[in-house]
């Protein structure tokens, strides 16, 4: 077995920290973002434009909910190279990417509310949130798919 | 190659209390020593010193000629399997064997064929995903040895590895050991106080009590030869009979029995004329028909052979009798002794054909 080979077959025993750390790391950076983003947007609860109250805030807090738990799962799946979850990944990078259209644009194109640094800092956490999720996913999709491979070629050797 | 030497070792714990005397023991290359004696004989601590993991009072271990009695225990190239496994429980079958490399930072490539090579051996290759909890003892006690073996180590030591095991198990992780010990031919020390683990393994047993080394010697030495009355009741199941006996013209006089004595024992025992000495003879080599009457107390039938136990005269005996017997409480068998062992009644040592106690 020559080394390429052999860093394939480790992966029998081993599992795809690689993936399952990006997947954490992008929990953890969403985390970030939805802690700042209610402390930016509930400076002043006064204000008759206050984001706080809306059902939109609610869904969001229901998101990022569900947001943490699909994470999770597909941290915990793609640790076993499960391919499926790197497509669930894939899709959660995508909504990441679009929660910036829905509350830091709005809140920063109200004046006073959202300060620039406040809002890219917000952009950068939505941003690394997707970027991990989908360097994740691919690292997985690669790995799973050689390891399957390699698998195959081991049944068809016992065979 | 490893040969190991212990020479004069003690073991003085801080209270003062000594566990081990002036042990002295060559170890050769690809020898298989068992440590053999009773709890508290100081057969563990003995295992522990070479290991590193207890300190050595006085005296000196070289490992190939190196001195190592005062190496740390990382340092000394050696592997130790324990009675409890000692297992990760968080970590997979393959984790847990990688995890001595992988402290050694070295090449996971490397690490792989390691752990790899050492599951083929003991038949774990099937079961390297599994956690241990999931295993059987005997399986956690291959892993435990594999992770030895992945650190391909000078010396092996073994703590008393299979107590944790059921009988049957027990029996077939026993020979695993000798397979693996024919595989490896590493130097091995085994620590046990199942005398049967002892004589079926041990290339050289080294039996203890109380600290003191009572005989080191091959199994059957051991077991044809022993050296005193400890050796002679402790290797041999069930143990040998030990009677009081007086040398008289000719005779051993026991209490209520007389053994005729051949020209050979005869001359052995000449000096112990008119004196008292202890007689030994093996349940094994006790056979039906002969002068001595035994009085039978309880019968066990172990298949091909059948424990019997009883009363010669006043005292205890026990016969291990060819075939199934079916004796009850209070029959009378006629029996008569084969190969003796006799033994310096003072000093408890054997006493050889020069006539002298060893």
């Amino acid at each position: 077995m020559d080394d390429q080979n052999i860093k394939v077959d480790r992966m029998r025993y081993s599992k795809n920290t690689q993936s399952s750390r990006l997947a954490l790391l992008a929990i953890v950076l969403d985390v970030l973002f939805f802690v700042s983003i209610y402390k930016y947007v509930c400076k002043d609860t006064t204000r008759s434009d206050e984001f706080y109250y809306t059902a939109l805030m609610g869904a969001s807090i229901l998101y990022n909910l569900v947001f943490m738990l699909a994470a999770f799962l597909s941290s915990e799946g793609v640790k076993n190279y499960k391919t499926n979850f790197s497509y669930v990944m894939f899709v959660l990078a995508a909504i990441q990417i679009a929660r910036i259209f829905i509350y830091p644009v709005k809140a920063h194109s109200q004046p006073g509310l959202m300060s620039d640094f406040q809002f890219i800092r917000l952009i950068v956490y939505l941003v690394a949130s997707a970027l991990c999720l989908v360097a994740g996913a691919l690292i997985n999709l690669g790995k799973s798919r050689a390891l399957a491979a390699h698998t195959a070629s081991l049944e068809a050797g016992k065979a | 190659m490893a040969e190991l030497s212990l020479k004069h070792i003690d073991k003085i714990y801080d209270n003062n209390v000594q566990a081990v005397f002036d042990f002295n023991l060559d170890v050769k290359d690809g020898e298989l020593i068992v440590l053999v004696g009773p709890s508290g004989c100081g057969k563990s601590t003995t295992l522990r010193m070479v290991a590193g993991l207890e300190d050595i009072s006085k005296g000196t271990l070289t490992l190939d000629g190196r001195d190592i009695t005062q190496t740390p225990a990382k340092d000394r190239d050696m592997a130790m399997v324990f009675q409890n496994y000692a297992l990760y429980g968080h970590m997979t079958i393959y984790e847990n064997m990688a995890f001595s490399l992988t402290l050694r930072k070295e090449d996971p490539n490397v690490i792989h064929k390691k752990v790899l090579a050492a599951a083929e051996i003991l038949d774990l290759t099937t079961q390297l995903n599994k956690k241990p909890s999931q295993l059987s003892g005997g399986q956690r006690q291959r892993v435990a040895m594999g992770r030895s073996i992945v650190r391909s180590p000078k010396v092996f030591l073994f703590d008393e590895p299979l107590s944790n095991l059921d009988a049957k198990l027990r029996s077939a992780t026993r020979r695993e050991i000798i397979l693996l010990h024919k595989r490896l031919n590493a130097t091995m020390l085994y620590v046990t106080h199942d005398q049967t683990e002892a004589l079926t393994l041990a290339d050289r047993i080294v039996c203890m009590s109380m600290g003191h080394v009572q005989q080191i010697g091959t199994p059957l030495e051991l077991y044809l030869h022993p050296d005193n009355i400890f050796v002679a009741s402790f290797i041999g199941l069930p143990p040998m009979n030990i009677f009081d006996v007086a040398v008289k013209d000719g005779a051993l006089v026991g209490k209520g029995f007389t053994v005729q004595l051949t020209p050979e024992q005869k001359a052995t025992l000449a000096p112990y004329n008119n004196k008292e000495i202890s007689l030994g003879v093996r349940p094994e080599d006790i056979s039906e028909g002969g002068d001595m009457v035994m009085d039978v107390t309880t019968n066990e039938n172990l298949g091909m052979n059948t424990l019997v136990h009883g009363h010669l005269a006043s005292n205890r005996i026990t016969a291990k009798l060819k075939g199934w017997t079916d004796y009850r409480d209070g029959d009378q068998v006629r029996i008569s002794f084969g190969r003796m062992h006799f033994f310096d009644k003072q000093t408890t040592q054997a006493i050889r054909k020069d006539g002298k106690a060893k």
